[in-house]
């Protein structure tokens, strides 16, 4: 990644756009600090949580792209050991694991190992780990991948929610669509460097369309 | 604190294994059928050992040597620390590496906690399981403590060497998992460094080689004055040395991995 600058206000949702390494994952991967840039810095809510790496731990929720899971726990336990891990026990983690279930349908899936869930209920529990904690943040990466258009639908109509509630939310897609759908800012990212970062214009999908294919063509070409 | 949080995390993944449970039988299985054996060679030559001075009892004969073979010229092989040198490798390869393969090492860093403490949580967790695993091993000779005639103090100091020497071979296990990102390669790699430490003055002295620093490198050495009743702080600093450096070894290995993508 090189002099990639990015703000994103409360309620705000991101659109993170790029073709295969563009450096979306990894852009994701150091904002949730999961990954150390050699210089730089990342702020949230005006602190620098490169400095305060507690910080991240609990305002930032992260779901990365296929939803790493231990397989011998079930998905009760995911939740449970998320929620310790971002600081939160007692009465306030069986609280908001019974809410995260009920809201991501994984209620009756609860005491199933996530070993043998599907991809689209991994997916789920997943998100449901990210959200747990009710982060200032949100960042999500191909969170869509392997739902079904039902569970898509649902999970558009979440981030909406959160959004509204004021969580800041960047979401990476192949997805022009899911951009479209939910997303009030797109960024493009091409060979590791930010080329659009924009609000959505009006006639939103021919725009965005048009805009993300003259950066990748034009990145090709200048390979060839 | 989080690092207890991942201390738990841990244990919970070590007791929902089946490998944990079963290692934990059969160990516990061999030890019992040993102390069995122990007790039996005890008991024939009971009469002869009661006619000298300072003849040897139940604690030298039964008791130390449950825990081990090598050191203390037990007739019976694989005593618990024997044990521990295969089964430890077993226990602790998935600490870090199946983190790794399965892509959850990130997802521990995005907690904010260091790489240091998550090496620390994963080991207490590890810790735990080997202090359990030794009081249930000791619970085999204490029992017949109302028909014996135990030397606490003796046994407290092997059960104490016996502790550090399980607590060096889990932070040589958790220190491979963390350099490895195939759980098998974790199991292989600690097994060959816990053998080497501790038989590293054998192979020596086979090869007609009898030097000071090897001997004082070796882990043996330093249990056996502990196997003998004798605490010294000497022996104790070493395997705090031992343990130390494993973990910070870890650490660096673990800490690259935030560095690079």
């Amino acid at each position: 990644m090189s002099d990639l600058t990015l703000r994103l206000e409360a309620g705000q949702v991101l659109g993170l756009l790029g073709v295969n390494g563009a450096g979306k994952s990894t852009t994701l991967a150091m904002v949730a600090g999961a990954l150390r840039p050699d210089r730089g810095a990342i702020r949230l809510q005006g602190r620098d949580f490169l400095e305060q790496p507690e910080l991240a731990r609990q305002a930032i929720g992260w779901l990365p792209e296929a939803a790493p899971l231990w397989p011998e726990l079930t998905v009760r336990e995911h939740l449970e050991a998320h929620g310790r891990l971002r600081g939160i026990a007692g009465v306030r983690l069986d609280e908001a694991r019974d809410a995260v279930l009920e809201r991501l349908e994984l209620k009756n899936l609860s005491r199933r190992l996530a070993g043998v869930l599907s991809q689209g209920q991994r997916q789920r529990l997943g998100l449901a780990c990210a959200m747990l904690h009710r982060p200032a943040l949100l960042v999500l990466d191909e969170p869509a991948n392997a739902l079904d258009p039902v569970q898509v639908v649902a999970l558009r109509a979440l981030l909406r929610e959160l959004a509204d509630a004021g969580t800041a939310v960047i979401l990476s897609t192949h997805q022009l669509t899911e951009v479209t759908a939910v997303c009030d800012r797109v960024a493009i990212l091409h060979e590791g460097a930010l080329r659009h970062d924009a609000p959505l214009p009006a006639d939103q999908h021919a725009a965005l369309e048009k805009n993300f294919f003259d950066i990748a063509m034009a990145g090709r070409a200048q390979a060839a | 604190m989080t690092l207890f949080a991942v201390t738990r995390l841990e244990l919970r993944r070590l007791f929902v294994r089946p490998l944990g449970w079963i290692i934990a039988a059969l160990a516990l299985a061999e030890l019992g059928w040993r102390f069995a054996l122990l007790l039996q060679i005890f008991l024939l030559n009971q009469v002869r050992l009661a006619a000298l001075p300072d003849g040897p009892g139940y604690t030298d004969l039964v008791a130390v040597r449950l825990y081990s073979s090598f050191i203390t010229g037990s007739p019976l092989p694989f005593g618990m620390i024997e044990l521990a040198l295969l089964l430890v490798p077993l226990l602790t390869m998935s600490t870090l590496a199946s983190e790794r393969s399965a892509g959850t090492l990130p997802l521990l860093f995005s907690t904010g906690l260091s790489s240091s403490r998550i090496l620390l949580g994963k080991y207490l967790a590890v810790l735990i399981w080997l202090a359990l695993w030794l009081l249930l091993a000791l619970a085999i000779p204490v029992s017949l403590a109302h028909g014996v005639t135990l030397d606490w103090g003796k046994l407290a100091a092997a059960t104490l060497g016996t502790f550090l020497a399980l607590a060096v071979l889990g932070a040589i296990g958790v220190a491979c998992s963390a350099f490895a990102s195939h759980s098998a390669v974790a199991a292989v790699a600690a097994l060959m460094i816990s053998l080497a430490l501790n038989c590293i003055n054998l192979g020596a002295q086979l090869a007609g080689i009898n030097n000071g620093f090897i001997n004082w490198l070796a882990m043996s050495t330093h249990q056996e004055t502990l196997l003998r009743g004798l605490v010294s702080s000497a022996d104790v600093v070493w395997f705090l040395l031992a343990i130390t450096v494993a973990l910070a070894l870890g650490t660096q290995r673990l800490a690259a991995d935030k560095e690079r993508d």
